[in-house]
């Protein structure tokens, strides 16, 4: 404690004479310097690093060169190369070059001087160090202090010769612990009671009230929303709807629980990887799959996968950990230490198996996904699964029983052949059904083939084949037919039953070539969810080969396979996880619509069966050869045996059952483990088809910070422990200081988004530092830690600054005074909303469409994901705005107008404005009249035909407090001449009142509270 | 004309930033370590340090044909594709170039020659399409550029970026950059408008990120004149108030900041009354400037009688001129429509039609009122289309994919190199062979016409400046006078 104090002084000594031939403070003065002007290229960079000199490490920068120079000769300015260079005259000599345009300023180079005057001294960048206790403690004049928070603020006030302001009144500090708590107002019955509530513990009994309550956690949801990019559609082009809410009510119910930040933290991270997952935790990891998506046609798959895995980069980065991790993704960071190989490493961890657009045609959800259910419906989802058990039982049992049989029939029938043996008016016939040709196009010709003629493709021409049945994923089917390939393929349709365009509409299966080997797929979206054999060998070239693909109807990998001349083929399972319907829309062959068609290629004798054929059967179509052996006696058999095959469609009917049910619950898109991991490299200049071959990257965290301790796992799991681990300095930093910005409209650390060395350094930093140490050594608990803070004595000041004062400290970086800030666009709503009595109750749901002008969506032809804006009636039109939809590419006009954000990109902070517009919304806005005419009426029924106490109290529901005399006499004077003109102009009246005509006083009144709602004491929280 | 640069204040930190100049401030600033990149903001006059040097032109109205007009039967004449109609365009011209997913696996890619045709006009002789009547008789006065090229090959990718120097993510618009960096020389209406056509073939959406502010402050943003009754979102009085009767609120506002200020001290409080003063203000001035009916007959004879309907694109280029006229910094029309993937004979015709006579007839009416020589006006699409026709190619229609490598557009006014072709591509009209223009590069042409060095006007977000150049472009003197 000795010790402390008398570092307290050398700190009061050091901090008060700065201004003197003393160190400058490496960490707050010069780093910045350095790091605009100098690191960009000679700082961590390695790739952009000038003249192999390095100024971010006291080593580096005390070296002596091969020249013999020392760019930084500690306390020898005389012989230190790097002032030499700033100072110098010679454009060609000087530093930074002038083309450079970041010319030092005198006061910088003097800066610099006097910082290697006294030794250069370099220290860790703060943010980097993790948080130590403070201990401080009280001394004779701290009775002010309630908090050991307050002995920080306290002693940095000392410092700088300040001392706390007087603490706000009663009324205005409840407000402030209504507005920062749960984004309401108190209502004027609370405001009462608290005005006659004289305990002395009153004011924290109503803070624990506050944080029990719903619009508690809806608040601290609504301040995540930002950051999670959270809105309703996919954001890009046609921008259709996408479910993300329950995501939205999992961190609401979160919050409600005071779930532990380090676990809120690890289920978003890794839900769904936890030994105890569920469904919620599951839920969770959706905050990674909220970024935009395109399905524009022709955009380049590979290209948005790549951008999706980015924007999970950097809102980790954002959210988390308070860094621009995305800097690094062209080049190692030019400030931080975060090389470019860590930034890639981090996307490892994110490259999930999905298509990089979602679907435009068939109204799926991008996988992977999760089905929601309740308690109810995972019991009916065990009863459907265990009559699937079942039915299997039952087939293996009448397998047992099922006699082995000498005489079989030698083939089943096909239930459509095409011989493609002639054509007749450009069409071609089914031997089966004559009655339905397909049309043969062009582009699609008639040459000799393997059993007659065959037909030969142009890349372009497909040929559709109606009337054969559509296969479900539980049908088992066959296809056989002779394919005759005349090149090497690095992708070629030859058959598949999806109707349109790109990856994300392909469903349904398919045969196709890939890098030359055959592949048969089965998908419910590819690739995400679907199952995937591919051969192992590539496709023989140039001569006819018999292929038959068989499938089960099992939906898993290894109930399907591929058959070459009559023989099974050695093939790799390439996906095998179909989790939805593979609806077939058409049945196509030898090309797709905005795919690879399959360009002089032939094929010859199409068969279609409706189950999945046997060896010998394939044998026997392939090469005419009767396998005679034991085995496929016994198979044969089974497909003819009356109860083996009534269990088989017992069985059938079970899975439909169960899938059907399983498909009709929502999906939501979440995180799920990569079957599939692709290899990842460095990417050149941040390029997605520039990968850097010689830098291969594993999943790793940002290893500078912190090393990735050998317990963790290399998986996501892992992540979120090094992410939450008491070591790692930023977690609780950027978590505690976004709490305080909650309450005081800042952070400790203003730049939200940044704790890294361009970021600002806070002016209090042992309080951030206390604050955040605290918080990971108690558990991190949110609802405490608010309660620390709203109980505080530095909370509990008034906000009025005296001129000197406000001169001295503009931005209350200090906190010798308390908080105020305008509210957010949200928080204005709701208050308007809740003053007027028609705030909505209802906690979650689907997000909801409160009135706005007409024809927005249409007008900006965004209207493609479902028509134009309908706005809601009754309840929904009045929830709390966090339920607001949110279409991005046309967000709510008045919440952008009150500096909302568009939810397009991860967003820490926002700005806060003044423009002629905002006072336009208060004043026009349907959505804030109709509060102000509710409010009138409410005053009008409470208080009937007493017009200055209807004024008082409307002013009590808005502000929170009793207007001051001049307030009311205004009040009153607006309201008399206004009354007064209404009773000149009925008309006016009449139609300025939605419900009521012809009341003057009412229609007065709502003037003054639409009046009200534009002022400073209600728009600001002081 | 435009009206004298009024000081008002547009933003909550502009009284703290004057206070904050105390030499109190200045003792704290050094102690709290302060640093650079904290917040900055402006007061809506703009930056100090701006402009870098005398500007050529004070405004700017980019007319922006949404969709990626072809370059082909406007501006690039190719005779060879007409000689080379229906063969596969050489493997040797295509290149690496990568293609869109739409017509990328086609397995031939024939050529399609222009159906239009093109002569020479003006003393300068430049080839125009004959589908551009109107524009083609300003031939002297404008500038075009056969050698634009960009990054992105789709729309939205591409529409962004050259609204905001970047394909990704939320980066302020242009109109922002000018309203942050140059402020407004006008107190009564927004710095930075935009002007959708109601008359397009919305076959592409536009979003409202395109004229959004990104980081900026959102004063900056857009906003949106829409035809019809209420040009500006929330401008008109809720019906039964009248223009007396809000006048008495704004006393009864003007009253209670009095003594809220008088209680709270905070300068603030008198700036959100400026601002309500500001929006009462605007309630006459943007519907008088919305209003073409005052506007004489020579007006629509000007700019043809589709001029007459509201919100069309002829009308919004006489919007335009009004309101560059009154000092408004950046207009930016936007004209969906030219996606002609297929059917492309008949689409760029109804194209041209809609806007062709309108934007030639800005230019002239600009330069009779004397504002061309201190505007910019720029035409043209986030991208060309292709040298081949995408799907079948038939004796009378065809259409074309995407072409990002190179396409043209125009410019005109104050210290453009009027009469003057810039670039050229090769005669397949597939790649460029002389002066590429990029995208940042004609963003830093635009903002040196502005007198803004574009490697000057930055914003730091995030830990680094950012500009609309993003990292790269240069100004691109052959297109300067």
């Amino acid at each position: 404690m000795l010790l402390w104090s008398t570092l307290r002084v050398v700190f009061f000594v050091i901090a008060a004479t700065s201004l003197r031939a003393q160190a400058p403070d490496f960490a707050c003065e010069v780093q910045p310097v350095l790091a605009e002007h100098c690191y960009p290229c000679h700082g961590p960079d390695a790739r952009q690093r000038k003249a192999f000199l390095r100024l971010d490490s006291f080593a580096a920068a005390t070296a002596k060169r091969k020249d013999g120079l020392q760019p930084i000769a500690p306390r020898d300015p005389a012989n230190s190369a790097l002032l030499a260079r700033i100072n110098s005259h010679d454009p060609a000599f000087l530093m930074p070059p002038p083309e450079a345009k970041k010319p030092l300023t005198e006061k910088t180079r003097a800066l610099l001087h006097r910082w290697i005057e006294t030794g250069a001294g370099y220290t860790q960048h703060w943010a980097f160090l993790p948080p130590q206790q403070q201990r401080t403690k009280g001394n004779d004049v701290e009775s002010w202090c309630r908090d050991d928070l307050d002995r920080e603020v306290l002693a940095r006030l000392h410092i700088e010769g300040l001392t706390p302001s007087p603490a706000a009144d009663r009324a205005t500090l409840l407000r402030r612990a209504h507005l920062v708590l749960t984004g309401l107002p108190p209502s004027t019955d609370e405001v009462a009671a608290f005005e006659t509530d004289l305990t002395t513990d009153a004011y924290e009994r109503r803070v624990d009230d506050l944080l029990q309550r719903p619009a508690y956690a809806e608040h601290l949801a609504s301040t995540w929303l930002d950051l999670a990019r959270f809105a309703d559609t996919y954001g890009y082009q046609s921008d259709f709807e996408c479910r993300t809410w329950p995501w939205r009510d999992w961190l609401i119910d979160a919050f409600a629980r005071d779930l532990p930040y380090d676990e809120l933290v690890t289920q978003m991270i890794a839900g769904d990887l936890l030994p105890a997952a569920t469904q919620q935790t599951r839920i969770a990891t959706a905050f990674f799959r909220l970024h935009r998506q395109t399905n524009e046609g022709g955009s380049i798959e590979a290209e948005w996968r790549n951008e999706y895995i980015a924007d999970r980069v950097d809102t980790f980065g954002t959210a988390f950990l308070g860094l621009t991790v995305g800097c690094a993704r062209c080049h190692d960071h030019k400030f931080d230490p975060i090389p470019q190989r860590d930034y890639y490493a981090l996307g490892s961890y994110f490259a999930i198996d999905e298509c990089g657009l979602y679907p435009y045609s068939t109204g799926g959800i991008p996988q992977p996904t999760l089905r929601l259910s309740t308690t109810e419906q995972d019991l009916e989802i065990a009863r459907l699964t265990a009559e699937v058990n079942s039915a299997t039982q039952n087939l293996t049992l009448a397998i047992e029983s099922a006699p082995t049989l000498d005489d079989l029939a030698p083939l089943p029938a096909a239930i459509a052949h095409y011989t493609f043996n002639e054509l007749a008016n450009g069409k071609t016939a089914d031997t089966n059904r004559p009655d339905k040709p397909a049309d043969v196009p062009t582009g699609v010709v008639l040459t000799d083939g393997e059993r007659g003629k065959a037909l030969q493709f142009d890349g372009d021409s497909g040929i559709t084949l109606p009337g054969i049945q559509g296969f479900s994923r539980d049908d088992a089917f066959s296809f056989t037919f002779y394919i005759w390939c005349p090149d090497h393929k690095d992708r070629a349709v030859v058959l598949h039953t999806s109707s349109y365009t790109e990856d994300a509409d392909t469903q349904g299966y398919q045969v196709l070539l890939r890098e030359g080997q055959l592949c048969f797929e089965i998908a419910h979206h590819w690739p995400g969810s679907a199952i995937a054999l591919r051969t192992a060998a590539l496709l023989p070239l140039q001569r006819w080969i018999h292929v038959a693909v068989t499938y089960d109807g099992s939906s898993r990998a290894n109930g399907m396979a591929i058959y070459l001349d009559g023989v099974r083929a050695d093939t790799a399972i390439v996906r095998d996880h179909l989790a939805g319907p593979a609806h077939v829309r058409t049945l196509q062959l030898g090309a797709r619509d905005r795919d690879r068609g399959f360009t002089g290629g032939r094929l010859d004798d199409l068969m279609v069966f409706a189950r999945a054929l046997g060896s010998a059967e394939i044998l026997l179509l392939a090469t005419g050869v009767r396998d005679d052996s034991a085995t496929a006696k016994r198979q044969q058999s089974l497909d003819t045996d009356q109860q083996v095959l009534t269990a088989r469609e017992k069985l059938t009917a079970a899975r439909k059952g169960l899938h059907g049910y399983v498909e009709s619950l929502p999906e939501l898109m979440v995180l799920a483990e990569n079957a599939t991991p692709p290899e990842r490299f460095v990417l050149q200049r941040g390029a997605y088809d520039q990968p850097d071959r010689t830098r291969p990257v594993q999943p790793d965290a940002l290893t500078a910070l912190l090393p990735f301790a050998a317990a963790w796992p290399r998986s996501r799991l892992g992540l979120a422990a090094w992410t939450t681990s008491p070591d790692n300095p930023l977690t609780a930093r950027v978590e505690v200081n976004r709490l305080w910005a909650q309450c005081f409209g800042q952070g400790l650390v203003r730049t939200q988004e940044n704790f890294g060395v361009l970021g600002e350094v806070p002016a209090q930093r042992l309080l951030l530092d206390a604050l955040a140490f605290d918080f990971k050594n108690t558990g991190w608990r949110i609802k405490p830690m608010l309660r620390r803070i709203v109980t505080s004595a530095t909370f509990r000041q008034q906000s009025v600054a005296s001129a000197s004062l406000r001169e001295r400290d503009p931005d209350n970086r200090l906190l010798a005074r308390g908080p105020s800030f305008r509210l957010s666009a949200e928080t204005l709503r709701d208050q308007a909303l809740a003053a007027a009595g028609l705030l909505s109750a209802k906690v979650g749901g689907n997000s909801v469409k409160p009135w706005q002008p007409a024809g927005l969506w249409s007008d900006a032809g965004v209207s493609w994901g479902g028509g134009d804006y309908q706005p809601d009636q009754g309840q929904n039109a009045h929830r709390r705005s966090l339920y607001t939809y949110r279409k991005r590419t046309a967000p709510p006009p008045n919440l952008l107008t009150l500096d909302g954000t568009s939810r397009e990109v991860c967003v820490a902070r926002r700005q806060s404005t003044n423009t002629p517009l905002q006072s336009l919304v208060f004043f026009n806005d349907r959505v804030f009249l109709e509060c102000a005419e509710a409010l009138a009426d409410r005053m009008s029924r409470e208080l009937p035909f007493a017009f200055p106490a209807q004024l008082d109290r409307a002013f009590i529901a808005l502000s929170g407090r009793a207007p001051r005399p001049a307030e009311h006499a205004a009040m009153q004077t607006m309201f008399d001449l206004q009354r007064a003109a209404f009773f000149d102009d009925q008309l006016a009246c009449s139609k300025l009142l939605f419900l009521l005509a012809n009341d003057p006083e009412r229609a007065s009144l709502l003037m003054v509270c639409s009046t009200l709602l534009a002022s400073d004491a209600v728009m600001v929280m002081r | 004309m435009t009206q004298p640069f009024d000081h008002s204040f547009w933003t909550r930190r502009a009284f703290l930033g004057r206070s904050s100049l105390g030499l109190g401030a200045l003792a704290l600033q050094s102690l709290l370590c302060n640093q650079s990149h904290a917040d900055r903001q402006t007061d809506g006059n703009g930056l100090p340090d701006l402009p870098h040097f005398a500007p050529r032109v004070r405004r700017v109205v980019y007319l922006f044909q949404a969709g990626g007009p072809s370059q082909f039967e406007t501006l690039d004449r190719k005779p060879l594709l007409n000689e080379l109609h229906g063969q596969p365009l050489p493997k040797s011209v295509l290149g690496l170039q990568r293609l869109t997913g739409m017509s990328g696996f086609q397995a031939i890619l024939p050529m399609a020659g222009s159906f239009t045709k093109f002569s020479k006009h003006g003393a300068c002789g430049t080839e125009i399409s004959d589908l551009l009547p109107h524009t083609a008789r300003l031939a002297d006065r404008i500038c075009v550029v056969r050698s634009m090229q960009t990054e992105a090959i789709n729309h939205d990718p591409a529409i962004t970026f050259f609204c905001s120097g970047s394909q990704i993510s939320g980066r302020p618009s242009m109109g922002a950059w000018l309203a942050y960096g140059l402020g407004s020389e006008t107190r009564n209406l927004p710095a930075f408008c935009v002007l959708v056509s109601k008359d397009a073939n919305r076959d592409q959406p536009l979003y409202s990120r395109l004229w959004g502010t990104g980081f900026l402050p959102s004063e900056h943003q857009g906003v949106q004149l829409r035809a019809g009754k209420e040009p500006v979102l929330y401008l008109d009085n809720p019906d039964g108030i009248s223009r007396a009767a809000r006048r008495k609120q704004l006393d009864l506002l003007a009253a209670l900041h009095a003594d809220q200020f008088a209680h709270e001290q905070d300068p603030e409080i008198a700036a959100r009354t400026t601002q309500a003063e500001l929006a009462f203000r605007m309630q006459t001035s943007v519907p008088e400037v919305a209003d073409l009916t005052a506007e004489p007959a020579s007006t629509f004879a000007l700019y043809g009688e589709r001029a007459r309907e509201p919100g069309t694109y002829a009308a919004n280029c006489v919007l335009a001129r009004r309101l560059l006229e009154r000092g408004v910094r950046f207009v930016q029309l936007f004209h969906q429509g030219w996606d002609q993937h297929g059917g492309l004979p008949g689409g760029i015709t109804q194209q041209c039609q809609q806007t062709d006579q309108a934007s030639a007839a800005l230019v002239a009416d600009l330069q009779q009122r004397g504002l061309l020589d201190d505007t910019l006006v720029i035409w043209g699409g986030e991208f060309g289309r292709t040298a081949y026709c995408q799907g079948k190619l038939t004796a009378n229609d065809y259409g074309r994919d995407h072409h990002p490598r190179c396409f043209s557009i125009w410019l005109a006014g104050g210290g453009v190199r009027a009469g003057h072709v810039h670039g050229s591509t090769d005669e397949f009209g597939y790649n460029i062979t002389d002066d590429a223009v990029h995208v940042h590069d004609l963003h830093a042409t635009m903002l040196h016409l502005l007198g803004i060095d574009h490697e000057r006007l930055l914003y730091p977000f995030q830990g680094r400046n950012f500009r609309l150049t993003d990292t790269a472009g240069s100004v691109v003197r052959g297109i300067l006078a």
